[in-house]
């Protein structure tokens, strides 16, 4: 199994978005995928179940030590799709100088999840790279990065490099897959800039080629539970996230890689 | 283009810090400047002269975590000849090496950060210390040691040190550095001293 944290260095900048639409283009793919909510904001499983804040989850299982991982596991109707909410733990927290205190539990539960016979383990972190969502990507094999395309983000960008940085000490193995621009509004020249100026300013291979547009889709796609491409008129914006998996298959390693 | 980005960064050092992402590996040998680090990041030891052993393929046996407030007032200066439980062994190991090297605040964890020893209250060290004892193993190296200044008078030493219950990281704060035959003396002792005594050992106490 192949895990990888979807983390950013700043809040709202559609990591829940990425996470269940990629999430679900793996499974429809035909990839074992389960999708877990690390967000103590818990938006997967208010995105995605009715009942989310009735449910056990991720930080249950860091809490406490006797709760298997089969309990947590909620499947969907595609068979290849599982999620694991976020839980209740929803004062938990995320802040201060906690890091490395949930890493050998994180790495119980990855174990676990490879031996419920899964594929692919997206993660969903709280935004930061510090508390549980350090110990998450120091745990995981790579880590995708959304970024929001305006400039007040891409300014951030620096932070964000340097905190990568120092968790790559920590985990050297992390994969860093790349950073994938979201909101991208193509009818704002600011927006288009921003997202010019980051692929100018980074790496060609550090910046996925596929980006995510700011859609009303995405809205109507949560407001009723849904991945975008189960929606009607969804189809186009899934082949976005069809895109970005293959991008993804072709960075990650033979030896790792989903089958 | 860049205009709304370039006034409010560097992008020179930008890049730099992307493609040093980009790289599977870093040289483990090579004394690096890490911002996390805030520039007193000391780097992985240059010095591998006397490498000590390769880590053995045996996988690590688990050692029930323990933690210790109060030191016993019994020591022993040589922890080769300390035999008993293991939490014992290394209590004597700890004097011992406090007395030949002056060393303070020390905590032992395994390869998967479980506390086998700690003198004080340091979990706020325990995933710096795995990680650095840790990264040069990951990296396809021997085991190597680190320091790290955490003060202006003190000096973090962690060293990997192979045992029969796996790799464990020591973690003890020095005023100066370790040279590397005390480093080696000390990997020699606690590796003896984390070792269950064999029946031909014991009969020699």
């Amino acid at each position: 199994m192949i895990s990888i944290a979807v983390s950013s260095q700043k809040g709202g900048v559609g990591k829940t978005t990425v996470c269940i639409n990629l999430a679900h283009a793996f499974a429809r793919a035909g990839i074992k995928t389960l999708l877990v909510d690390a967000d103590p904001q818990g938006s997967v499983g208010l995105s995605l179940t009715r009942q989310s804040r009735a449910l056990s989850g991720f930080y249950d299982y860091l809490s406490n030590p006797g709760i298997p991982l089969d309990d947590l596991i909620i499947p969907t109707r595609l068979e290849t799709f599982s999620l694991v909410a976020s839980g209740q733990a929803s004062d938990y927290e995320t802040s201060g100088g906690g890091m490395g205190a949930h890493l050998a539990r994180i790495r119980t539960f990855l174990r676990g999840a490879t031996d419920c016979g899964f594929e692919l383990c997206l993660i969903d972190t709280a935004a930061g790279l510090f508390g549980v969502t350090g110990d998450v990507i120091a745990s995981s094999d790579a880590i995708i990065i959304p970024q929001q395309a305006e400039p007040l983000g891409i300014r951030s960008v620096p932070k964000l490099l340097e905190g990568l940085h120092r968790l790559r000490v920590m985990n050297p193995r992390l994969s860093v897959l790349g950073i994938c621009l979201t909101m991208v509004q193509n009818d704002l020249t600011e927006s288009t800039e921003a997202a010019s100026a980051l692929r100018q300013l980074l790496p060609p291979e550090m910046v996925f080629q596929t980006q995510i547009p700011r859609d009303g889709l995405f809205v109507r796609a949560s407001a009723r539970g849904l991945p975008i491409g189960v929606i009607e008129d969804g189809a186009n914006a899934q082949s976005v996230f069809d895109s970005l998996r293959s991008e993804i298959e072709t960075k990650i390693k033979p030896q790792t890689s989903p089958k | 283009m860049t205009d709304i980005i370039n006034p409010w960064l560097d992008p020179v050092e930008v890049r730099r810090l992307a493609e040093g992402l980009m790289t599977s590996h870093r040289d483990p040998a090579t004394t690096i400047h890490n911002p996390g680090f805030d520039g007193k990041f000391v780097g992985f030891l240059a010095d591998h002269s006397n490498p000590p052993p390769p880590p053995k393929s045996q996988p690590a046996t688990e050692i029930p975590p323990k933690q210790v407030t109060a030191m016993p007032q019994n020591h022993r200066p040589n922890p080769t000849t300390a035999h008993g439980p293991l939490l014992e062994r290394i209590i004597h190991f700890k004097n011992w090496m406090h007395e030949q090297f002056g060393t303070t605040d020390t905590f032992i964890i395994d390869q998967d950060g479980n506390v086998v020893f700690d003198d004080g209250n340091h979990a706020h060290l325990y995933f710096l210390a795995r990680s650095l004892a840790n990264a040069p193993l990951t990296q396809g190296a021997s085991t190597g040691h680190v320091h790290l200044k955490i003060s202006a008078e003190t000096i973090l030493e962690v060293i990997p040190v192979a045992t029969t219950h796996g790799h464990l990281a020591l973690c003890t704060a020095v005023a100066k550095s370790l040279s590397p035959t005390s480093v080696n003396a000390v990997m020699n002792a606690l590796s003896q001293a984390a070792s269950a005594p064999t029946e031909n050992q014991m009969s020699k106490i």
